[in-house]
């Protein structure tokens, strides 16, 4: 399939951006300067992106979305056992993020964030994405593997879970070298199970209560 | 130029703190900071080469202790667990979400490639705090208030889980300060899942 020409472009505009943001922060990067780089007129860029911010915000998170809407596709309450559709869907993200790539975008999105105004626009994208994760929540505990109960906070209480044994060293680049699969498929098992655990159905955790005290 | 002294650094981070106390950090500066312990403003930026090295070592220091002295606070003894992770809770996310300890994350986390800020945090203030929840939950294994499991998985988990709601919102700017409603209605919703996560069966 052949891409439209205005989304070649667009897709420049992103790389360009993305590579200049990088190189030299929010403030010291213009679009005077991305569009001298990507060529046209600084009227196409803004037909594309209405502001700097909004560019800044696509292009840090154009990765993550691409990435995650691949994941997101195997999330399937009706076909797969919830307890593997979260496995596979953990470990697979926690590769993602903790790739050298996206911990430096990482960073650089809180460093910027709250300084530029972008910290809104970046959470309701982030919002976008963990709205899919509960969806899959909801509908399992529609159908009783799970235990009836907010999806939405369900779905940031796994997120905080899955990231919490690794994500903070290296964050703060207390660890350099990047966690291997079998490292990240460990600590989503980990978030995974006491994660089933807290929301099994109700019924299972009767059934689990009478064998101890049996 | 002499060596540095602790002490001297010491009588620069209390001068320091009086001086953000009383008139924010906004407002203060290295000048006022200087006036207060005297000597030339030279050695001072020798020992902190700006306002916001020696804020965030002035936060960070005060917020530390404020936080070991609510990890040390647990007691693995006490009858309700419940309580006990509600009342720690409470205090580790007053500390962790007032405004100045939300600046100084935030910094550990911007400034890491350039400093050792985020390095220094991690292992002065995150590790200890983990260390010591730990600790907690492996006694209170012992005595089969939770189930079997690795303790420092479950500090882990439960301290993640305490911050669930806010971490994400703060370090975007989202939310520029919580309030003491929101905090508890946090620290209980974590305790609930995570007493359902490692209670026994």
């Amino acid at each position: 399939m052949q891409l439209k020409k205005s989304d070649v472009k667009r897709q420049a505009i992103l790389e360009t951006a993305y590579r200049l943001f990088r190189a030299h922060g929010f403030e010291k990067t213009s679009m005077t300067e991305i569009t001298a780089q990507v060529g046209g007129s600084k009227a196409t860029i803004y037909s594309h992106f209405p502001s700097k911010e909004e560019l800044f915000v696509e292009c840090m998170m154009a990765a993550l979305e691409n990435y995650m809407s691949g994941t997101l596709k195997h999330l399937d309450a009706s076909r797969t056992d919830p307890r593997l559709a979260l496995l596979n869907f953990g470990s697979s993200v926690l590769n993602f993020i903790c790739s050298p790539e996206q911990l430096e975008v990482r960073r650089l999105i809180i460093a910027e964030a709250a300084r530029s105004g972008t910290g809104k626009l970046f959470f309701d994208k982030i919002s976008a994405l963990r709205a899919q994760l509960s969806a899959f929540l909801a509908a399992c505990m529609a159908s009783g593997s799970l235990r009836r109960s907010d999806p939405e906070l369900a779905a940031e209480q796994l997120g905080a879970m899955l990231e919490a044994e690794m994500l903070e060293p290296l964050l703060l680049q207390v660890r350099e070298d990047s966690p291997d699969d079998r490292e990240t498929a460990r600590a989503a098992r980990r978030a995974v199970d006491a994660f089933l655990r807290a929301y099994a159905p109700e019924s299972q955790q009767a059934l689990q209560l009478e064998q101890c005290s049996n | 130029m002499k060596a540095k002294t602790e002490a001297k650094r010491l009588e620069i981070l209390n001068a320091a703190s009086e001086v953000f106390r009383e008139v924010g950090f906004e407002r203060a500066s290295m000048s006022d900071i200087r006036a207060r312990i005297g000597g030339s403003k030279a050695t001072l930026y020798n020992y902190f080469p700006s306002k916001e090295k020696l804020f965030f070592e002035v936060i960070h220091q005060a917020k530390t202790q404020e936080l070991e002295e609510a990890a040390g606070g647990l007691h693995p003894e006490a009858d309700e667990l419940k309580q006990e992770l509600l009342r720690f809770g409470q205090k580790f996310l007053t500390v962790l979400y007032s405004s100045e300890a939300i600046a100084v994350r935030h910094l550990a986390i911007a400034e890491s490639r350039r400093s050792e800020s985020g390095k220094l945090s991690f292992e002065r203030a995150v590790l200890p705090i983990e260390k010591q929840v730990a600790e907690f939950f492996k006694k209170v294994m012992k005595r089969g208030q939770l189930r079997t499991a690795d303790a420092k998985i479950a500090a882990i988990h439960f301290l993640s889980l305490l911050e669930s709601e806010l971490m994400q919102r703060t370090l975007l700017g989202v939310l520029c300060s919580v309030k003491p409603e929101a905090i508890s209605g946090a620290v209980r919703r974590a305790v609930e899942v995570f007493m359902s996560g490692y209670q026994r069966r």
